[in-house]
């Protein structure tokens, strides 16, 4: 007999996030809160030069100075390394050449800052110049000193990806309309408020410890192995309180492995804290972008195909490259039904920054070429935008010609509501000049099916869960809560599991000495993953009270189910034992309770090369209305509002999921109104949170969080993530509602307000009114 | 970011501070709310061994009567209901400046002397090295405007322009004595980025004095920035007029954030004396600041965007003195 | 290093006389020499607010003032905002309206939106905005802290 679940009392409500107390107060505890008896400061050499071959490196003086302990350069840990284990190409200090300025090139450990920063002074670097190499398009043509020897060729090209399924030449000949839009993106970058910053001890026991701002213990931890030398059983990884991460800290960097050196070499503990133009220069941030987007369609405006081009400007290093190069292309796969499939991409080395991974990561750029191209479809068919993207949404339960496969989606629901709730029908085309609506979707996985390392052979997640006697829970997880809110939920989780109140459920700091390994939080995998793991966790810990409670109850385990800190019989809850009871019942003879649970994502995916790019056991999806009020003197706009309807499956804690989105909106504002890695030649212009401009509170729209999915089938509790791709439509909801106000396109992000009175020049030099404007 | 060693000096009289300039000749800055100096500091960007805090200076603290001491905090200022009814336009600049926390330590004398700023100066020393040092810091070429005269660095104070069209004189004392001039010939017009003050070698900015008819006029202040905080002026325009929008005495326009050194516009507000503040008016004013301004592209917008900026915003600082003067917004109620 | 000198001051009510050289900075005096850890260091450089301290109840940025200028002063940081035991009501309205996520720049809203409180009890929206423009936060989009802070305020 199947007992129904009570009512759940945490999951699907508002909780409070557990840090919460704090971080309020100051008292939680960041790497750079830290200190270790005798540490010593680390500082980095960084290289002024964009391209250069390193003839030399001088360091005699700098080791001679009083006060410093060890000086390091790249011959002396030569071995690469990445995070994708088949691009290694990024050394700790540069070795051989250096490819952007701000390349770290030597390093030393010293008493003080002053003595650190003096020593790197005293450093000597032969150079000899090299070209420069800054404009991608460039790269993908054979050059003479690529800035790899691993770039296609002779060129710099990283990686190139070509892919087609169906027959696009053909599905364009019959087309009813096409049309075509390209997209030129300037780069963006995280811009955490906590700045890059490790701590590494090296101890007498020959063992290693590196408290680390990082997104990725694992992989931290298996680069440093590599890089030193060390075995992993030898280093322990600790992660504590992270400032933000948004993908910049989802690389190991070269400042933790050098640092970790450093420590080595000293045998002490030494810090490494970026400044803010060293987090900058270290970016991995959004790739620069041009990309070619054209769609067709039958004069009913069914889609039926995407030609899609894309050049990623690469920076200095591979990053997570390969990766990206895929999703510029494949996550165009939803949410709509797209039978015939073109792509091209190229990734391509510079002399700048490397870029990698950020918020939302190869959905984009891509996206908003996509969204801004169906307006314009729609605009040609007279079909409204909304009617377009509904008419070809993806069905549940549907495969792309691609291969993904596509579980839940309540994308049609997402469309409904924000149609419903923005009022569209009376706005769309019918607000005065100047004032305008704009409609944008999204799609993105949740949580990207392929590990980043198939060996050893081991699940994406684990949890563990430790009962003792005090009546505590215990969860130990890789999983890196960098202040989205995965140690609430994990907690949340098994507390609604086991029915017991949130304050017995401990989320222990992650230490890769007692934490099971967790991938990481990227790919906006945690929720899902995590959560399995979690639940699954749980669930063992629950069949063992459960099996107590009937020692103790004489009824069977069938019978039994978790109540609010008890447990009960079904049918007569007022036949109870106390939580405490069971669990000293269930440990008599083994003691602590310990469970794990563990997630493995399902076997998914084509056969054809690249086909694992972009699968994942579920999907996000999302349809923003955007409100705009441009000033037509100025070109200055402003984002009023912002309707944001997210299929997330069943949010499980909406106040983060809220927070997830509104945040995401934050940062989609920022891309599009006006962060930007803005470049002279190989010069950031604007490395500080002075010239980089993220939106401060009084540009942030009222938003509307709109949740309607419909429970996922493999997601925990029905839940599927909303870290990232709450994002991607937040762009093209802007970009669709500055056409709609002022009848311009924008395709050159950020759309500046230069840009804006420019494309208002040109209509009216033109001579073509907009609704009367 | 820790700051390499200095001497503080923290003199205690408008004449000790003076007397220790002088010993410390060309190897003191003066520390004023060190809002931005030391963020230029920080930056290695022309450092100095000693630095004269002018915290202990009575002569420099207090305002009241049209005066205001060089020392007195912005976040004092704004925050005082007097000041505020008595000159809006000042405090509409105030509020506009940097943040909050910013103002709560910046001074207006600071403000008024503050650094002129150009992407290829306010860098690091990395950066800096990278493209090779310019005029302003440690090199001997401008990168903005390539030659090796003159510095490109824009004046991006905001109050200096409220100040001006209020007709305000700057009281310096030195080595000489104190002295009084009118507040825009604190600034240079035949200098540049570098040399953009006129106070002689060991000169403090002791106080600003506002004149009877400043008091109460109507005034106006209209900044272009990227976002609403934070943002140094890309285009900063203030007006003020005496007399009536039907019957102008007098017109005062000023524009900071565009060239080295805030200006007024005689040239073009004396001839509009004695008529009315009317759309014609406002269009010809503006469009002679905008022929007038010459921005070069060394902040976050472009040029010429800026230059015609320059002219959209006098048109709207000017339009606003149409309206009665008003509390300045945000002012507490 | 310079040479240091004795400082005298009030730290969240209680005397402190601690050496300082003329260089030191308030943040690097109460991190790096106090190991008060509540107060963040962000930027550096005065743009993102994480360093908030107040002196003599106003909010300032403890990474551009100099250590020495607070001789005498009374320096209130997030560990003098925090009761004893418990929280305060802006930090309880801060947990319970979600408006943390990674933390790092909450100290700095909590110093600068209780400086508003003590002066304007019951802020308007438009003040909650002002008053936190010098405070940076990457996470939020700053809406549920401008909700917490209004909660706080509300009468």
């Amino acid at each position: 007999m199947a007992v129904p679940e009570p009512p759940r009392r945490l999951l699907g409500g508002r909780i409070p996030y557990i840090d919460g107390p704090l971080k309020v107060t100051g008292r939680a505890e960041y790497t750079d809160d830290l200190r270790r008896p005798g540490q010593l400061v680390g500082r980095i050499l960084r290289s002024p030069y964009a391209h250069a071959r390193i003839l030399s490196i001088d360091t005699a003086a700098a080791e001679r100075m009083p006060g410093v302990h060890a000086v390091l350069v790249g011959s002396d840990y030569p071995i690469p390394f990445g995070v994708l284990p088949i691009t290694h190409d990024e050394t700790a200090l540069a070795v051989g050449k250096t490819r952007y300025i701000g390349d770290m090139v030597a390093a030393v450990a010293a008493d003080s800052e002053g003595t650190a920063e003096e020593a790197l002074r005293a450093i000597r670097v032969e150079v000899e110049r090299l070209p420069e190499h800054l404009d991608p398009d460039a790269g993908t043509r054979p050059v003479a000193e690529p800035i790899h020897a691993r770039g296609l060729n002779g060129t710099n090209v990283q990686k190139e990806v070509l892919q087609h399924f169906g027959d696009v030449d053909r599905a364009f000949r019959e087309a009813a309309v096409s049309v075509a839009v390209h997209g030129n993106y300037a780069g963006v970058t995280h811009a955490f408020t906590e700045p890059l910053v490790t701590l590494a001890e090296a101890t007498p026991d020959g063992r290693l410890t590196v408290w680390s701002a990082t997104q990725v213990p694992h992989y931290l931890h298996r680069s440093l192995s590599e890089v030193l030398g060390v075995p992993m059983h030898r280093i322990r990884v600790i992660k504590p309180e992270v400032g933000g991460g948004f993908g910049g800290k989802s690389d190991p960097l070269p400042h933790e492995i050098v640092c970790a050196a450093l420590a080595l070499r000293t045998g002490r503990a030494v810090k490494i804290l970026c400044d803010r133009e060293d987090v900058f220069l270290t970016n991995h941030g959004r790739h620069p972008t041009r990309n070619e987007v054209r769609i067709a369609a039958a004069a009913d405006g069914t889609l039926l195909a995407y030609d899609i081009d894309a050049v990623i400007d690469g920076g200095a290093w591979s990053s997570f490259g390969v990766v990206t190069t895929y999703y510029n292309g494949v996550l165009s796969m939803g949410p709509y039904r797209v039978p015939n499939f073109r792509y091209r991409g190229r990734r391509v080395y510079t002399n700048k920054p490397p870029s990698g991974a950020m918020r939302a990561h190869g959905g984009t750029n891509l996206r908003y070429s996509i969204e801004v191209a169906l307006d314009e479809l729609a605009e040609r068919l007279r079909i409204d935008p909304f009617d377009l993207r509904s008419h070809n949404a993806l069905p549940p339960n549907s495969t792309t010609v691609n291969g993904f496969r596509i579980t839940s989606t309540s994308f049609r629901a997402c469309l409904a509501a924000a149609r419903e709730r923005s009022g569209w029908d009376a706005k769309f085309r019918k607000l005065p000049f100047g004032r305008g609506v704009g409609l944008g979707c999204g799609f993105y996985i949740s949580g990207s099916n392929s590990p980043i390392h198939f060996t050893p052979k081991m699940p994406q997640c684990t949890v563990h869960l430790k009962a003792d006697m005090d009546g505590g829970i215990a969860v130990h997880s890789m999983q890196a809560d960098i202040g989205q809110g995965s140690n609430t939920l994990l907690a949340a989780i098994v507390a609604e599991v086991l029915g017991v109140d949130l304050e017995r459920v401990h989320v222990v700091r992650v230490d890769s000495d007692i934490s099971p390994v967790d991938i990481g939080s990227y790919s906006s995998r945690v929720t899902f993953m995590m959560g399995n793991a979690a639940r699954r966790a749980a669930e063992a810990l629950r069949a063992l009270l459960l099996r107590a409670a009937r020692d103790l109850t004489g009824y069977p385990v069938e019978q039994l189910r978790m109540g609010h800190e008890c447990v009960e019989v079904a049918h007569r809850p007022e036949i109870r034992v106390g939580f405490l009871e069971v669990l000293h019942k269930a440990m008599e003879r083994t003691g602590a309770l310990q469970t794990s649970g563990a997630y493995t994502s399902p076997p998914m995916g084509g056969t054809h090369k690249g086909a694992r790019a972009g699968t994942a056991p579920a999907y996000s999806f999302a349809a923003y209305v955007a409100e705009v009020e441009v000033d037509a003197e100025t070109g200055q706009y402003r984002a009023e509002k912002i309707w944001a309807a997210f299929d997330c499956g069943r949010a499980l804690n909406r106040l983060a999921v809220e927070g997830q989105i509104e945040g995401s909106i934050h940062m989609g504002l920022g891309q599009f109104v006006g962060e930007a890695m803005t470049y002279r030649g190989p010069r950031l212009l604007n490395p500080s949170l002075l010239e980089y401009k993220i939106p401060m509170p009084g540009q942030m729209p009222e938003v509307e969080v709109l949740l309607v999915g419909d429970d996922d089938p493999e997601g925990p509790f029905g839940a599927k993530e909303a870290g990232e791709g709450p994002l991607i439509a937040t762009l093209p909801a802007l970009g669709n509602a500055l056409y709609d106000a002022i009848g311009v396109r924008f395709l050159d992000l950020p759309v500046t307000p230069e840009k804006v009175l420019r494309g208002l020049d040109r209509r009216r030099a033109e001579g073509r009114s907009w609704k009367g404007g | 970011m820790h700051l390499d060693p200095f001497t503080l000096h923290r003199p205690t009289s408008l004449q000790e501070a003076i007397d220790r300039a002088g010993a410390l000749a060309g190897r003191c800055d003066f520390l004023a709310g060190g809002t931005d100096l030391l963020p230029n500091y920080k930056m290695h960007l022309n450092l100095r061994p000693h630095l004269i805090d002018l915290g202990g200076v009575p002569e420099l603290s207090g305002f009241g009567e049209g005066r205001i001491g060089a020392m007195v905090r912005l976040a004092d200022l704004e925050a005082d209901p007097r000041f505020a009814r008595d000159y809006p336009g000042v405090v509409e600049a105030i509020r506009s400046v940097a943040t909050p926390l910013v103002r709560a330590g910046a001074s207006v004398g600071g403000n008024l002397l503050v650094e002129t700023r150009c992407f290829f100066f306010n860098q690091s020393r990395l950066w800096r090295e990278s493209l090779g040092y310019c005029l302003k810091a440690e090199g001997d070429r401008c990168h903005v405007v390539p030659q090796k005269e003159r510095c490109y660095a824009t004046f991006s104070g905001d109050l200096a322009p409220a100040l001006l069209v209020l007709g305000a004189t700057a009281e310096i004392a030195g080595p000489g004595g104190i002295r009084r001039v009118p507040l825009a010939e604190l600034y240079d017009a035949q200098g540049d980025g570098i040399h953009r003050t006129r106070l002689q070698p060991g000169e403090i900015l002791v106080a600003v004095h506002l004149p009877p008819a400043a008091r109460g006029a109507r005034a106006s202040y209209r900044k272009l920035r990227i976002r609403p905080s934070f943002d140094f002026p890309e285009v900063g325009i203030a007006a003020a007029l005496f007399g009536t929008p039907d019957r102008i005495e007098r017109l005062a326009l000023a524009a900071g954030g565009l060239e080295s050194y805030p200006r007024l516009f005689p040239e073009l507000t004396e001839a509009v004396a004695g008529g009315a503040l009317e759309p014609a008016v406002l269009d010809r004013l503006a469009a002679g600041v905008q022929r007038s301004v010459r921005p070069v592209h060394n902040t976050s917008l472009e040029a010429a965007y800026r230059k015609r900026m320059a002219g959209v915003f006098a048109r709207r600082a000017l339009a606003a003195l149409a309206d009665p003067p008003a509390p300045a917004p945000g002012a507490a109620p | 290093m310079a040479e240091r000198r004795e400082l005298s001051f009030r730290l969240n009510g209680h005397p402190r006389t601690v050496p300082c050289a003329d260089e030191r900075l308030l943040l690097d005096l109460l991190r790096e020499d106090l190991e008060m850890t509540g107060t963040k260091r962000g930027c550096d450089l005065g743009t993102c607010g994480c360093c908030a301290v107040l002196i003599d109840g106003r909010p300032s940025l403890s990474c551009l003032t100099l250590a020495r200028r607070i001789e005498g002063r009374e320096i209130t940081t997030i560990e003098g905002l925090t009761p004893p035991s418990g929280l305060s009501p802006l930090q309880k309205a801060f947990v319970a309206a979600g408006a943390t996520q990674c933390g790092f720049c909450t100290p700095g809203f909590i110093v600068a939106a209780s400086a508003l409180l003590a002066a304007t009890p019951h802020p308007t929206r438009e003040q909650v905005v002002a008053a936190l423009g010098g405070n940076l936060c990457r996470c939020t989009g700053y809406t549920k802290i401008i909700e917490a802070v209004q909660a706080a305020g509300s009468p």
